[in-house]
């Protein structure tokens, strides 16, 4: 005997400390070069995305992980910091053809893409696996397709208990993840109004975590509806007010997606030069998400909340 | 009963035709764009108590204006669930989802689709797409599939550049043996007519053919040998009601023409587009009693 206590050991929790910062403080905190970059579609952390263009010069150099992009992970290929994407899927959805997208892959412009694809449900299977701790989860898609062909990480084996040929998925540990979602309290408490795809997952996978909220709620405010927090503190590192955050795409009960800006950007981003110019006006010469919305308008951002409100608010059916 | 419309589009008529292989009471996992006018035409007509399910997280949505992807807003409205793609997506692989439509750039006689790359090197694609999305998921899992595509001449084919999402794979007992939970596509609506799968062989043929077009044109725009139906027939037109809801739905033919063009950068166009069609909407919505 020694009569020494036991090593308490922790575990991962984050403290339940104010976690309020700007989204250059959270950028700057936790994205550093070759991050390994996990991002939300429901919905697009667009705040989050313009503050790691402004940063691009300190961070060089990305991999992302999504299961499906519709337009926002364009911002970030175009600009030359990613490496290699991790994806299901990566287009504009009604925004037409991804003509970013394309030129990396196809040409190599601004930098080479490298790709590692999953269906939808494999590349969410991944986050669900690491939010269990376990370092595979097995899925009935992608079976007798091309993508394990060209995706050595897919491994097809027999399941143990029917002998049925099964999909294996590696989990997915971003090291940092980002995402816009409804609201927040200080402390990390998140809450989603409506359908959040895979955030909750992403939240449980990553190392670090940054969510952008539409509004910043009292600690009281979160309790009258504990059932809406899809993200608990103990997995967020910073929450980050940026109202109108996801511009120009959708916030469910917040403002409706602002198509007519997301087409007219799409049809600039048809060339390198195009993207650079749309980059240059509303990305790199504003100094925050709040100057953006400046040059957006206020007026037109607060008309997609008037529209969006029409058909539904939070707690009613209109 | 079925009052024909006069003058209708392509992308109606195979909105109309893929809505009518939706049956009253199904669960359906649809896809934003056309999938969902072919939806929202028979939740008004043929299928009343149909409810779909949108990909991002959301289930039985009665929408009073246009979606505009699979994670919009509009997916929320008057909607009985939503959360997370995993539920949708959990619910389809252990079986619960009736039908499922899907899309593709090539397609070959097993009803295999490519939506990934063109050109016979992935490493270095004559063109880059999307990718498989969801739609590897809904062809794996869903209990049956319905195609719908643009046929342009080349992309019916004799090998797949990519093969994204199975179809019958091989041939018979391919899906089975595979480990495929679902039953694979039962029909293929393009821009030339409707296909079906033969029982035995699981070959595509050609079931109906749409009003003005051709046979030798069909068989010219298809690679490998097409079995033609001895009872072919011409494809049912959209009626007039069924035209009238999709363009009730997409006024500015977002999805059903070159709507896209007119609103790009058209900020009072595109809000107009909402107003226009709230009150319409709510009129529909309510003689058809769905309040």
């Amino acid at each position: 005997m020694r009569f020494e206590p036991v090593v308490a050991h922790k575990g991962r929790a984050k403290p339940p400390s104010n976690k309020i910062m700007t989204a250059k403080e959270a950028v700057s905190s936790f994205i550093k070069e070759e991050t390994y970059l996990g991002m939300s579609v429901s919905a697009a952390p667009a705040a989050l995305i313009w503050e790691i263009v402004r940063q691009r010069d300190r961070i060089k150099t990305l991999d992302m992980v999504i299961t499906s992009q519709i337009g926002m992970s364009s911002v970030l290929i175009g600009s030359g910091l990613v490496r290699k994407l991790e994806m299901a899927y990566n287009w504009g959805g009604i925004e037409g053809e991804d003509k970013v997208f394309r030129r990396a892959v196809e040409k190599g412009i601004p930098r080479p893409l490298e790709l590692e694809e999953y269906s939808n449900f494999g590349a969410a299977a991944r986050w669900q696996a690491t939010s269990m701790g376990i370092s595979f989860l097995p899925v009935k898609s992608m079976l007798g397709s091309d993508i394990p062909k060209y995706n050595p990480k897919i491994k097809i084996i027999d399941d143990p208990y029917t002998n049925e040929p099964v999909a294996l998925v590696p989990a997915s540990y971003p090291d940092v993840a980002i995402m816009h979602c409804s609201r927040a309290d200080e402390i990390g408490n998140v809450q989603c109004i409506g359908l959040y795809g895979n955030t909750d997952v992403l939240a449980r996978a990553a190392k670090h975590v940054i969510v952008s909220v539409e509004e910043i709620v009292t600690q009281a405010e979160i309790r009258r509806f504990p059932n809406l927090t899809t993200i608990p503190y103990y997995y967020v590192d910073a929450i980050v007010h940026a109202p109108f955050g996801a511009h120009w795409r959708e916030s469910h009960y917040y403002y409706h997606h602002d198509l007519a800006y997301g087409l007219d950007a799409y049809r600039q981003f048809a060339t390198q030069e195009g993207y650079e110019a749309w980059l240059d006006k509303y990305v790199l010469s504003t100094e925050d998400w709040d100057a953006y919305c400046k040059l957006v308008g206020y007026d037109r951002l607060n008309r997609l909340m008037l529209s969006e409100h029409k058909y539904q608010k939070f707690g009613e059916v209109r | 009963m079925s009052n024909y419309a006069d003058k209708y589009s392509l992308p109606e008529l195979m909105a109309a035709t893929v809505a009518r292989e939706i049956q009253d009471g199904e669960l359906a996992f649809i896809g934003v764009g056309m999938p969902l006018m072919a939806a929202t035409v028979a939740k008004f007509t043929n299928a009343p108590n149909f409810n779909m399910m949108v990909e991002y997280g959301a289930v039985g949505p009665s929408p009073r204006r246009l979606p505009m992807c699979v994670n919009c807003a509009v997916n929320n409205e008057r909607a009985y669930y939503v959360g997370t793609q995993r539920e949708v997506m959990s619910a389809q692989q252990a079986g619960f989802v009736d039908v499922a439509c899907i899309s593709g750039a090539q397609i070959d006689k097993f009803g295999n689709l490519n939506s990934s790359v063109i050109g016979d090197d992935y490493f270095h694609p004559k063109v880059r797409l999307a990718g498989s999305g969801g739609a590897n998921d809904l062809a794996s899992s869903a209990g049956r599939t319905i195609i719908m595509m643009r046929q342009d001449g080349r992309n019916f084919v004799e090998k797949l550049d990519y093969l994204t999402s199975p179809g019958y794979l091989a041939g018979p007992g391919a899906r089975k043996k595979a480990g495929l939970p679902g039953s694979g596509p039962v029909a293929v609506v393009t821009t030339m007519g409707v296909y079906r799968f033969d029982i035995e062989s699981r070959e595509m043929y050609l079931e109906k053919i749409h009003p003005g077009v051709d046979l030798e044109k069909v068989k010219a725009a298809v690679k490998w040998d097409l079995a033609v139906s001895p009872n072919l027939t011409e494809t049912e037109p959209p009626t007039e009601e069924q035209v009238m809801i999709m363009r009730t739905l997409d006024p500015l033919a977002v999805y059903l023409g070159n709507g896209r063009d007119t609103l790009s950068g058209d900020f009072e166009t595109f809000m107009k587009m909402f107003e226009d069609s709230y009150q319409p909407m709510l009129d529909l919505i309510k003689s058809k009693g769905l309040v």
